[in-house]
Formats: structure tokens, sequence, C-alpha cells
């Protein structure tokens, strides 16, 4: 299938294109370039590469997997998602057509002529040789400084000589350099003598003649919701903090309000945390909050089955395949569901929680104590998307959201031709739909390289 | 069965309401509200009520009158459908609809109409003016007169029976039992509540608004007793004089505060203004502004120019009493004490 087989993949040719000849930069040419490594741009890759296609699977993380592999289980089946992701992590690691760039970000995306893409790879040091460590974990141990770990959504600390997480990929520890002190413990007892400090900044012409973007999507910041008191009161959290808690490879190994390790047993879901809300910007429905609330109601109720979880919605949304079955299943467990949008959280000097609500179906104002609150935040477009390419305008959707050139027609479209959108970053989805687009993505790509080479 | 009237917003719309349909009921509106309690929970009811276009329930409820309009739920609504002008906009209404003569109905939801209220009246005063030929002691007396004989026939003709229409609306016609001594031992809420706004004190950081307020309404019933009961313009007393410059200076340095805050819209509460609003507090302002010159060109002896600052000011003490008491915003200095007093009834 490998059309232009004179330019081997991956070539690194030093040419004098660069700036000055003392740092030449590197020239690189692939068949595709997929921007994003999270479940939707790994199906892409995975694609193309079984095509026969070479592609350059790019993510600024340390890690691929995106946000899926932090997940405990996926709705309405609850099958786990780590074991759904790393079958597929490490099928996209080891597949001869893929190269993967983590740490690394694209930009200056340039349309020479169709199926002639120019852009600047900028990959940033890990001050490690990834290719000799063996994830000993002795550099954490030695390294004296603690950090929050973000792979963890911030709810236990980190080294900043670490692993990204237990199940990362590649598996190989990272110096976090913006918090590190310089203090050598961790060459120092690095068996491989993997870690370099003198690893720079690589910068790269990448030549490919198509692009997918798949960018993924972020999270509502709950703080820009004082009235909840997220950052403020401790037994306050996000349910992608929750999803970890509930995770296999989960921090605490049990379910734990951060305010004191108490095992809560009086749990509230505020729903559409910034999202459905016009007030702070997001009117649109995230489309999977009520569906992960709802498995993570019934894995706490599997977890601690003493424990009262209730739910507090606007409407519940339960469109999808199963899904309301899943929610009928969820009440039939004894889930409380609550109609009533929260609108304010005080808490008390036990560190439970006091939340104010209009019961719809009374009518009348109420509050509810609980000892622990998960904010169900809603999900937001990833930003400056659109800055990566130079020479034609990616064009995004009202909403911040990659625009599909016909949502229709061609979802995969974008307003560049040739570049392909894949995943959340058209929109809110959940995995299932984020991997059927991929699907379409991945062949609408493959078919435009075909197209464009008779 | 109460029927349904979905037109009925378009009349609400007329007093002011915006956006109020694109409610999803979520209750966040009254969740967030300070003064919403399990008994009285607020404004979610009104706007469901609104949008049903339920009148009747909607003149049955005191609730209107029990929000003091702190803006927390129109700012925090995620549909942007603005509870808190609604809130606002349903007093409006209230107030039209006790309203017996239907004069404040008219005026509230026509600008034209209480343009040609204000250009008549001028005319009349300005009538007057020339029948007395422009002399500044028969004015100044008429004008004492006219304050004593408004009061009196405005009160006594337009407001109490006002007030009992929305005793009917709101107690007798939804049938409330009430035992006599209720009405008795409950009318220490209305005084309180009157003279304090106290309620306002409950909304969330808005004890400057409340303070401002109530030195407000002080400083104005103050200025009303010096002018009309100690005759300020008339008197020789001094501490009736400098009583009333104090009060006359209060009303207009605070009406300041309140129309560049309206010109500003930087508070929920100022961001939608009705003509009725700006009539009110500008009224206010130049009430006070001219009684104070008034009194200042007395006791200057500067006798011709006041000749025509007088009749400004007894222009704008005409409009203010047979326009914006009986009939515009003035009036919820009533509603609003009579709603407690009646809420207390109810309970």
């Amino acid at each position: 299938m490998e059309k232009e087989s004179s330019i081997p993949n991956g070539t690194n040719s030093n040419s004098p294109l660069g700036v000055g000849d003392s740092n030449p930069i590197k020239n690189i040419t692939y068949d595709a370039l997929v921007i994003g490594a999270g479940i939707a741009g790994g199906e892409v890759a995975l694609n193309l590469a079984n095509t026969g296609y070479k592609v350059l699977l790019l993510d600024k993380e340390l890690s691929v997997g995106g946000k899926m592999i932090m997940l405990s289980k996926v709705f309405p089946t609850l099958d786990c998602a780590a074991c759904i992701t790393t079958p597929k992590v490490s099928e996209i690691s080891r597949h001869p057509n893929i190269t993967i760039f983590t740490g690394s970000e694209v930009s200056n995306i340039k349309k020479l002529s169709d199926n002639e893409f120019t852009a600047k790879v900028t990959k940033h040091p890990r001050y490690v040789r990834v290719e000799d460590c063996t994830a000993c974990q002795l550099c954490e141990k030695a390294c004296p400084v603690n950090v929050r770990d973000q792979y963890q959504f911030g709810l236990i600390g980190r080294k900043a000589a670490f692993i990204p997480f237990s199940i990362c990929s590649p598996k190989a520890a990272a110096i976090d350099i913006d918090n590190c002190t310089l203090c050598g413990a961790c060459e120092k007892v690095c068996p491989t003598n993997c870690i370099d400090f003198t690893q720079e900044t690589e910068i790269m012409n990448l030549h490919v003649k198509t692009v997918v973007v798949a960018t993924g999507f972020d999270t509502f910041d709950a703080k820009k919701m004082p009235r909840y008191g997220y950052g403020q009161y401790k037994n306050v959290i996000t349910a992608l903090q929750m999803e970890r808690e509930l995770a296999p490879t989960r921090p605490f190994n049990t379910i734990l309000r951060p305010g004191d390790g108490k095992v809560p047993d009086k749990i509230a879901y505020v729903l559409c945390v910034g999202s459905r809300d016009a007030s702070v910007g997001n009117p649109i429905c995230s489309q999977i909050c009520c569906m992960y609330s709802i498995k993570q109601a019934q894995l706490l109720m599997g977890a601690l089955p003493m424990a009262d979880v209730t739910i507090y919605y606007i409407n519940i949304r339960s469109f999808g395949k199963g899904f309301e079955e899943f929610y009928q299943q969820a009440k039939g467990m004894g889930v409380n569901f609550v109609k009533g949008k929260i609108g304010r959280i005080s808490e008390k000097e036990s560190g439970n929680l006091i939340l104010r609500y209009e019961d719809i179906n009374e009518g009348k104002l109420q509050e509810a104590e609980h000892d622990m609150v998960i904010l169900s935040t809603g999900v937001l477009p990833n930003t400056g998307i659109e800055k990566f390419f130079e020479s034609q305008t990616l064009t995004l959707d009202p909403f911040n959201f990659v625009g599909q050139s016909d949502a229709l027609a061609s979802p995969a479209k974008t307003s560049i031709e040739g570049v392909f959108v894949a995943g959340t970053a058209t929109g809110p989805m959940d995995i299932p739909d984020s991997i059927l687009s991929a699907g379409a993505a991945s062949s609408e790509a493959i078919s435009y390289l075909i197209n464009q080479q008779n | 069965m109460a029927k349904i009237n979905p037109a009925f917003g378009k009349e609400l719309n007329k007093y002011g309401a915006v956006n109020f349909n694109a409610c999803y009921n979520c209750g966040n509106c009254t969740a967030v509200c300070s003064l919403s309690t399990e008994d009285v929970s607020f404004p979610r009811e009104m706007v469901r009520l609104s949008a049903l276009g339920l009148e009747d329930d909607i003149k049955a409820s005191l609730k209107p009158w029990e929000c003091y309009y702190c803006g927390e739920c129109s700012t925090h609504c995620p549909q942007e459908a603005n509870p808190g002008e609604l809130m606002m906009s349903i007093r409006r209404y209230l107030t039209a609809k006790y309203d017996w003569t239907g004069l404040s109905g008219l005026l509230y939801k026509s600008l034209p109409l209480s343009l040609a209220a204000f250009i008549l009246t001028f005319a009349g005063v300005i009538a007057f003016a020339f029948s007395v030929g422009f002399e500044l002691d028969k004015m100044l007396k008429f004008g004492h007169l006219f304050e004593g004989i408004a009061i009196g026939t405005i009160g006594l003709v337009i407001l109490m029976p006002n007030i009992a229409r929305m005793w009917y609306f709101t107690i007798l016609k939804p049938k409330v039992k009430v035992p006599f001594m209720k009405y008795v031992k409950s009318t220490s809420e209305l005084f309180v509540h009157m003279f304090t706004q106290k309620r306002a004190l409950g909304c969330d950081d808005n004890q400057f608004r409340w303070l401002e307020h109530f030195i407000l309404v002080i400083g104005y019933l103050s200025m009303l007793f010096t002018t009309v009961a100690l005759d300020w313009f008339g008197t020789t007393n001094l501490f009736v004089i400098i009583l009333g410059y104090v009060m006359s200076a209060i009303v207009f340095v605070v009406t300041v505060d309140f129309v560049s805050s309206r010109m500003k819209k930087n508070k929920e509460v100022s961001k939608h203004s009705q003509p009725s609003d700006i009539f009110f507090v500008v009224w206010l302002f130049l009430m006070g502004l001219t009684a104070f010159m008034v009194r200042l060109f007395i006791d200057l002896d500067i006798l011709e120019m006041n000749k025509w600052l007088y009749i400004f000011h007894l222009t704008v003490l005409v409009q203010w009493a047979l326009i914006i008491v009986p009939f515009g915003k003035w009036t919820h200095f009533l509603y609003r004490s009579f709603a407690m007093y009646f809420a207390k009834l109810k309970e």
C-alpha cells in the first residue's frame, strides 16, 4: 500500500533547510500526522498503519492513551476502561508503521498542495533516554521533590523524577524540570544511566500527506463556580478525581474523602457543573456526565454497600443504547435521584457539606447534608487547535470545537481539505462514539491519500 | 381547574419581563436566593406561573413582594432567563392589578402616555401660575395647600382602596382564614417593615444597598413631614429650616447613586430599567434638589429667580403627587410592607 517507498519511515536527513548550520533542523517524512494519542487518535493511527501508511502519532502528554486510560469503567457495560485501552496502547506502541512522539507539540502546519503538508514539530526533552529506562522507580525513591500528581488529578503527590502512571506507555521515567532542583540524586541511583540532563528541545520539519486532528476535550474548571466551593472545601471533588478513586490502579486502594481520609457514606453528585450553563459560558450539554455519574454511583454502591448515593440533576439524558436500562438499574440498586440543580454548597466544621437546592417535584427549597460531593464537570473544547494551522484556516464551530465541514454528510472533514477530525475534538461524545468517529476519520484520510495519488 | 394562557407572557413583557420562557426548571434561582425558604420558595414558582399564564395564582401570591432583588438568581441562571427581572416585572404588573383606576397599567405599559401625563401636569402648573400672576407668595401658599389636599385625597381615594384590593386578591379570594385577633397582633409587622425594610438585609451582599435605601426612606419621609406639617418654606423657626435643608439634601445626594447605577447598569438590579424606575429616582432627586434650592433662595432673598425655580419645583411636586405616587413606583413602599403583614397573617 505504501506508495512512495523511496522515502523510508522517519528519514532524518540533516539538511541546511534550518536556521543555522550549527543546529540543523531534522526533516522527517510520514504519510499521516495524527495529533493526539487518546482513544480516537490511537484508533485512527492503527487504522492507517494497518492499511500500510506510515503514521506519526503525536501527543503533548508523556504517555499515550489520553483520558480513557485514566478511567475506571465504561458505561453502560461496566467494562474495565484500562483493560480496553492498554491492549490498544501496546498495539499502537509496537506497530512498525507508527512512530510515537510523546511530550511533543505541532505548529505551523502549512498546506503546500494536495497531499503535501509541512509542519514544525517540537519535542520537549524528557531528560530520560526512554530506550534505556527499565522503569525500576529508583529515581522516584531518590528524588526529594514532592508535587501534586496531575495524572491522579491532584489526589496524591508524586516526585519530580517520576513514572507518569503505572500503565503509561512508553513506560519510562521523566523529569519534571519545572519542579526539579537539579540535585542529581536520580542520576546517582539510576542503574542504567538513562537520566540525561543534557537533552534539549528538538525541532523538526515534518512532511506529511494528510493530518488528523484528535485533540480530545478539556473539562470545566470547577473553581470557576465558587458557590460550589471546589478548591476551597476539601471534600468537594470532581468526577475525574472520583474516576481515579474507582480505577483498578487507584491511589488509595479504597474510596476516601480527601479532607480527613474518612470513608464517605453519604455521597452527592452535582450534575451539569459547567455545562448547560450559559452563565459560565457553556450552554451545551456534555452528553456524558449523566451516564458517567450513574456509572460511578453504581460502582460506589458496589465499593461501599452501606453508602447512600444521591444524584442531583436537571434532566437525566440516557439517550444511547442500553443507557436508559443502565439508569433504571442504578435506581433499582438504590441510587437516589433528585431533580433540582444545586444552588450553593457550604461546609460544616466536620467537613460535611450542606447542599441547597429546590426540589422541583415538590417546588420547595431544601437543604441536604452529605459527607462528600462530586462535581460532574462538563466537557469543554481544547483551545488553540486552530492556531496549529498556518496557511489555511481551520474553522471552529460556535462552541469552539473543531468545525465539521458537513456534520451530516461527512462528519470527519474539516474546513481544510486533507485535514480530518476525530473524537471529542468535534464535540462532546462518549467512548463508542469517539471510536466510531475515529473510524470515519481514518476512512476519509485513507480515501484522500488514495485519491490524491491516482 | 385553572386555564393556562401562554399569551400572558406578552403582557408581562410590556411590564419589562425578558426571556423568562427560556427557563428549563432547574431551580437554581430558588436555590441561590438567600431569602427563599422551604415554606416560601421562589422565584422559580413565579417563572412557572408566568410561563403558564396562571394570572389568578400570580395575583394571589405575595412572593413577588418578598423578593428584594439582589439579582443573584439572574447572575447564576444557566438559561439567562432573568428571573430577577421577571419578579420585578410581576411587581409592576401587580401594582397595575391592585390599582382600581387602571391608570397604573396604562402608564407602566406606555411611555408616550406617561410623557403626556407629565406634559399635561406641567401645563396645569403653568396655567395656575399664570392665573395668580406668577406671584411667589400666592404660589407658595397654594403649593403648601396642594400638598396637604393631595396627600389626603390620594391616600383615601386611590391608595387605601388599592390596599383593600391587594388584601382581597391575596387573602379573601384564595379563602385564607385569618382570625380577627391575628390582624391586630400582626400590625407591628406592617410598621416594622414599612420603616426599616429589614427583610432586605437578608439579601446577600446587600447591606450597603439596604442602608442607602433606609436613609433615603427616612430622609424622604422627614422631608415630607417638614414641608407639609412644619411648613418649611413659610417657617421662621431655625430648627425647622435646618432640618429641611438636611433632609432634602439627603434625598438628592442619596438618589444620585441610585440614578447613576441605573445609568451605569453595573449591578444586576440596575441592568434593566423601565421608564417607571427612571421617573421614580429622577423625580425624587429633582424634588430634593429643587426644594433645597427654593428654601436657599428664600434665605438668600433672591426672589425674582426663585419664582421660576419654584414653578419648576411645583411642577416636579405635582407630577410626583399626581402620577408617580398613585400610579407609579412609589406604591411599592406600601405594597411591600403590606405584603409582609399579609404574609404574617397567612402563616
